[in-house]
């Protein structure tokens, strides 16, 4: 059974690409060979591509974002609005508290977060100064960068969770996603960044959007891990004091994958700090841009300035959420013990 | 010595018979310069085809960037450049064109533009014609800052680009601060994309742009009245300018303010090429295109013809009659028997 099953469905792929290499010939706009014959007398085609071999997949990504754009703008523009519009009451927040207490608060964070640990207190602390030490510029910049960041992250938090979860309970489906995350992680950022403008239009939301194309396979990947990793005789020990799929997942095995989990969330948080500079191509504020000028009026050390403040900005998100990933690590040895 | 003597009698009899080579036939070989850019490539395929097929001559394509093109003109090493970008090399370009080894001829594109462009249907139902027309509350509402929401969002260029300083000024002088958010768009292939998608909403749009570009011939921009170009005062707004880009952004004040001058773009020569051929330099004089049809011939070019230059020139050549007034109507013929045969 299980074998006339792939033969139906390799036969199937095969009439598809017959169709598609078909569909393409009889659309080509380019001279075509007149006959068979024609093929096998003049066989020039063979050395170079023959241009009327040519998948029109150009054309149909113009027409489906115009059709996208013109008939569903209103729905992409709704989006916009909505994710614009936390993005500039954090923004407001960021901005509008002192410097000092921004410092102050990160700093107070990182020293729970971490289990108090004094040394990764005080470099998250010094980081953050000379962000703003760096140049006077860069502190406004950094905390707009923060926002798009953290607005890209939480929006990885939301959607990539449940489908890590979603993976990690169904073989088949993880093996449908796994290639997509690929496709996601490999695709030069470019490719979605422009039609992204033309949806959204030009700012932080192609850019947020962008981000969590770029960021969210790792936390997938690794909550997906975290879960299946977690210890079979704790999974059976739960199911036998009666615990439902529900409690099985909050209860068990999500707590103990979270050490999992908060790397995902790192690597996450580290990936999107790397497209920040891609981003403000695309008219992000931003540290990006800082960079950006820099390199578009070959002044190298104001690119380099810039981009030393993103690298401290990125120690400080590494620093928090590691320390943090740590602490969990620690609880659950200690709990294991 | 006798051999010798007749040797040279000899070399100078085959010298003077190449020298004369050029004027016993119509055309040799003409070396041109390309650009990276789409309108140059346009140019050049069109002025290509005219040579090749018209006047029966070689035309070898050299593509490159600015410098190293121009180079290639000033020594001699190539004979034309079709779209030269004169007011942006003028330092370099005008000691050579002094010493008589360049020379501008013609004008490619006689009106190219660059300056405050609002969509057309917008600008036809509010009737706003120039930048004062701007300055009204209601009319920034219509192009809404999503993310400052009490005013209006105009596009500014590229941050790095010398319009980039100029136009900030120029949004403060006109006074269109009080009513509109100057915005940075990054690159121009986000400006490009953030303009096409309004377009494709029907959503309004206060842009900065500039023609001849692809996108010009996709979408309708009406270009904003500004007060008129002059040198005086143009001076003393880049006196602001200069500033800016020095000492930062805080230097803003007022200051005057005038439209963009519009750019002329000629063609260049090497002046060996007069001597060379007279009826090339001749054609090459006459050769220019309305900023408008370059801009509606570089979205076919890019839309239709899938990029390739040889495509829309034939394009150009068959469906417009305009390059008839370039060249004598025997090349013309010659031409027009080209483009039917294949």
């Amino acid at each position: 059974m299980l074998k006339h099953r792939n033969l139906i469905l390799w036969s199937l792929l095969g009439c598809m690409f017959v169709a598609l290499v078909g569909y393409s010939y009889s659309v080509s706009t380019q001279t075509k060979p007149g006959s068979l014959g024609e093929l096998l007398s003049d066989r020039t085609w063979l050395n170079n591509w023959p241009r009327w071999l040519d998948m029109p997949l150009q054309k149909w990504t113009n027409d489906v974002i115009a059709w996208l754009v013109q008939t569903y703008g209103w729905i992409f523009d709704a989006v916009n609005a909505f994710l614009l519009g936390i993005l500039v009451s954090l923004l407001n927040a960021l901005t509008y508290l002192p410097w000092p207490v921004v410092i102050l608060l990160v700093v107070a964070l990182t020293y729970v977060l971490s289990g108090r640990k004094w040394g990764t207190t005080l470099l998250v602390g010094a980081c953050l100064f000379f962000i703003g030490f760096l140049s006077p510029r860069f502190w406004d910049k950094a905390m707009q960068t923060t926002g798009v960041m953290l607005i890209a992250i939480l929006l990885c938090i939301v959607i990539g969770m449940p489908v890590a979860i979603a993976m990690s309970r169904s073989n088949r489906l993880r093996n449908a996603i796994l290639p997509i995350l690929d496709l996601m992680q490999t695709i030069p950022s470019f490719c979605y960044l422009i039609p992204g403008i033309m949806l959204f239009g030009l700012g932080a939301v192609p850019a947020i959007i962008a981000t969590f194309i770029y960021a969210v396979p790792p936390l997938i990947r690794l909550t997906d891990l975290g879960i299946r990793l977690v210890d079979p005789e704790i999974i059976e020990a739960a199911e036998s004091f009666g615990a439902s799929p529900r409690q099985k997942l909050f209860i068990v095995q999500i707590p103990l994958a979270l050490p999992n989990i908060m790397q995902g969330i790192n690597q996450c948080t580290m990936m999107a700090l790397a497209l920040v500079v891609i981003a403000s191509m695309i008219g992000t504020r931003g540290l990006g841009d800082e960079v950006l000028l820099g390199l578009q009026q070959l002044n190298v050390g104001r690119a380099l300035e810039a981009g030393i403040a993103i690298v401290l900005l990125a120690i400080v998100l590494d620093r928090i959420t590691q320390a943090y990933g740590d602490t969990l690590q620690k609880r659950k040895v200690k709990a294991e013990k | 010595m006798k051999i010798s003597s007749k040797l040279l009698v000899a070399a100078a009899v085959v010298l003077g018979l190449l020298m004369s080579v050029p004027s016993a036939h119509a055309c040799d070989k003409i070396e041109m310069g390309d650009f990276d850019w789409n309108s140059a490539k346009l140019h050049s395929a069109i002025s290509k085809f005219i040579l090749e097929k018209g006047y029966g001559c070689t035309v070898k394509v050299t593509t490159g960037s600015t410098l190293p093109i121009m180079t290639a003109l000033y020594k001699g090493q190539l004979d034309v450049v079709m779209e030269v970008w004169y007011d942006n090399i003028i330092d370099q370009f005008k000691p050579h064109e002094e010493e008589g080894t360049v020379k501008r001829v013609g004008v490619n594109t006689p009106d190219s533009a660059q300056g405050f462009y609002v969509d057309a249907p917008t600008a036809r139902k509010y009737n706003i014609k120039s930048v004062d027309d701007m300055k009204k509350p209601e009319i920034a509402m219509l192009f809404k800052d999503p993310e400052n929401p009490s005013k209006g969002r105009m596009l500014n260029c590229i941050s790095g680009w010398s319009c980039y300083t100029i136009n900030l000024v120029k949004h403060h002088v006109y006074g269109l601060g009080k009513f509109y958010t100057i915005f940075d768009p990054g690159s121009s292939g986000a400006l490009d994309a953030a303009i096409k998608g309004r377009f494709d909403k029907k959503q309004p749009i206060f842009t900065y742009y500039w023609e001849p570009t692809a996108l010009m011939g996709m979408v309708d921009l009406v270009k904003l009245e500004e007060p008129a170009f002059n040198k005086a005062d143009w001076d003393e707004m880049m006196k602001v300018v200069n500033d800016i880009k020095e000492n930062g952004i805080e230097k803003l004040r007022m200051t005057k303010a005038v439209a963009y001058a519009n750019m002329q773009l000629p063609v260049g020569i090497n002046t060996r090429l007069e001597q060379a051929e007279p009826e090339v330099v001749e054609f090459l004089s006459k050769y220019t295109l309305s900023s408008a049809e370059v801009s509606k011939l570089l979205s076919h070019y890019l839309q239709k013809a899938g990029g390739e230059a040889e495509v829309t020139a034939r394009h150009f050549l068959s469906t417009n009659d305009v390059w008839k007034n370039w060249v004598p109507e025997d090349v013309a013929k010659k031409v027009e028997a080209a483009l039917s045969s294949s």
